[in-house]
């Protein structure tokens, strides 16, 4: 055997230590400085993303708060009241309530006299009037249901309506109307909210994917000699990502304060009124959205990155 | 000492540093490199020849794995470039040194920082004061040690592709592959570069260059490989004289 006077490519020696400090430099530092040479080229993304995410916020903020208004209106629907009779027996109203309580459907059911139902009708606008106008008590003494779901309110007002105590002409207050009209209220909302966000999303990361092409074309011959002399891969795609993912990050802490400060401004301007019209939203719910808009933000600059540097450095 | 050294690394006996075993790319209907087969042991000084289209950069890119065979094996320092994931082929990479005609200097970076960036991001456990050291003893090595600080504007054509060599030897890999180093030079700088790549081989390494400058090949008297048309028509070994088969035909 011959004398052997170099020996095989010799294993590098791992310096953790090293490692780790050259690879955060390469990756984090070398990332931020690009970054920051590179913001002019870069503000288009960052603006278009930042605008997604605050519409986004806007808009996951207002479809929060109708879809509390609508689980508010679901649970006023899912109360029923049967009108009695004026000369309905004690006997045929007693019937008819262990008719409802023994139904499954049904929670509960309350009694409100001729006189309680108008001494709560002269508490709501125009109904005095009308009592007044009348001379005598126009508002008929009921049976107030609380049902399990809004969809037993139909069969459940049916099955009273046959009862002989039941009033004749205005048996119950059901009307089909109201749950189908919340429910395609609330349908469109969510087809069309969730429509106008896929688009902003499909802008946002084809304009930072672009940016980062940008880059990457930027820094082309200095990509092709770390290609070359051997870098690892994470290295020579890692800072290109780190930047998206930046980019993704400043637009979601961008979007994220002005979410919580428009609605921070609205809960401080008056909150019984923001009650009314956005319930539900407080400052805690207004907090997560800011994080979640933020959070958000980063995995889109993290995934539009991704998608170019899979593109432009797919060659090895 | 440093020839029975050279002619010890150059024996029979050692392994192939590099082989290639029936390797052939395709492009479409043109075939680049055609049923090659050939090997370089370690420390071997070799030259590869042919006309302008004859597969000289497609067989430097195979063995370098920037490209795969479209069949054929590729074996580099143990590796099989023909088979090699791209997760593992900066493992390759960093075996083989690579020098381009147009040198692919950084020119915002001075020769040193040219030099230690190609060894920090290839070795990430090198620190900095080390990575300068090593850097400015690859350009001592190639005679550049007093234009470490300048930027490669300021650099001569030789100069720069001297730095270009410093940065494929900086991390000592087993092989430096070369793409007409000496095509933008003129011939007495040619001659230099290419004494300093011979200087490199008598150290271990194995070299191999592709040059279209005849009149060097003939003054080096090193082995020399013939492409035409992508095929290895001829093999010459160190020491002939012989007529370099396409030039004459």
């Amino acid at each position: 055997m011959g004398v052997v006077l170099r020996a095989p490519f010799p294993r590098r020696r791992r310096r953790w230590p090293q490692v780790a400090r050259n690879g955060f430099r390469y990756l984090f530092l070398g990332a931020w400085r690009n970054w920051l040479r590179n913001l002019t080229s870069t503000m288009p993304a960052l603006a278009s993303m930042t605008l997604l995410l605050v519409l986004s916020g806007l808009v996951g903020m207002a479809a929060f708060a109708l879809e509390r208004a609508a689980a508010s209106q679901t649970a006023s629907a899912a109360v029923l009241h049967v009108y009695l009779r004026d000369d309905a027996t004690p006997q045929a109203v007693a019937a008819l309530k262990a008719r409802l309580k023994a139904n499954r459907d049904v929670v509960s059911v309350g009694y409100t006299s001729k006189a309680q139902a108008l001494k709560q009708a002269e508490s709501r606008p125009g109904l005095p009037q009308l009592a007044n106008a009348a001379g005598t008590n126009p508002f008929p003494a009921s049976l107030d249901l609380r049902l399990r779901s809004v969809a037993d309110v139909g069969a459940v007002a049916a099955m009273a309506a046959r009862s002989p105590a039941t009033d004749p002409l205005t048996p119950t207050s059901y009307n089909p109307g109201t749950y189908r009209r919340i429910q395609t209220v609330m349908s469109v909302v969510e087809v069309l909210g969730g429509a106008f966000l896929v688009l902003m999303g499909f802008v946002a990361v084809a304009v930072t994917a672009n940016s980062i092409r940008a880059a990457i074309l930027a820094r082309q011959s200095e990509v092709r000699i770390m290609q070359l002399v051997g870098a690892p891969r994470w290295m020579v795609r890692g800072p290109f990502v780190v930047e998206g993912a930046l980019t993704g990050a400043v637009a979601g802490a961008v979007a994220g304060l002005v979410t919580l400060v428009v609605w921070g401004i609205g809960i401080a301007a008056g909150a019984s009124a923001f009650v009314r019209f956005a319930p539900g939203v407080t400052v805690g719910v207004t907090a997560l959205a800011a994080l979640v808009i933020l959070v958000g933000g980063f995995v889109l600059g993290t995934v539009a990155s991704l998608i170019s540097v899979h593109r432009e450095l797919e060659t090895t | 000492m440093a020839s029975a050294r050279a002619g010890a690394l150059r024996s029979p006996a050692l392994p192939a540093l590099v082989e290639l075993i029936g390797a052939t790319r395709r492009y479409g209907d043109v075939v680049a490199a055609d049923e090659v087969s050939l090997a370089l042991r370690p420390g071997e000084f070799a030259f590869l020849v042919g006309p302008s289209g004859a597969g000289k950069t497609t067989l430097l890119r195979l063995i370098n794995r920037e490209i795969r065979p479209t069949s054929g094996e590729i074996w580099v320092d143990g590796l099989p470039a023909h088979a090699l994931p791209d997760r593992r082929v900066a493992e390759l990479r960093r075996r083989v040194g690579v020098v381009f005609q147009d040198y692919k200097l950084l020119p915002r970076l001075t020769a040193v920082e040219n030099v230690a960036f190609a060894l920090q991001v290839s070795e990430l456990g090198v620190s900095d004061d080390e990575a300068r050291d090593r850097s400015l003893d690859a350009l001592e090595a190639v005679g550049l040690a007093d234009k470490a600080d300048a930027f490669p504007h300021q650099l001569s054509g030789g100069q720069q592709q001297r730095v270009a060599i410093a940065r494929a030897v900086v991390s000592q890999p087993p092989l430096l592959i070369a793409d007409e180093p000496t095509g933008n030079l003129d011939l007495e700088t040619a001659w230099q570069v290419m004494k300093l790549l011979e200087q490199i081989s008598r150290y271990g390494a194995t070299v191999l260059i592709a040059t279209h400058n005849l009149e060097i090949v003939r003054r080096m008297q090193r082995r020399v490989l013939t492409l035409v048309s992508g095929r290895l028509v001829r093999d010459q070994p160190a020491g002939r004289t012989g007529r370099l088969a396409w030039a004459s035909s």
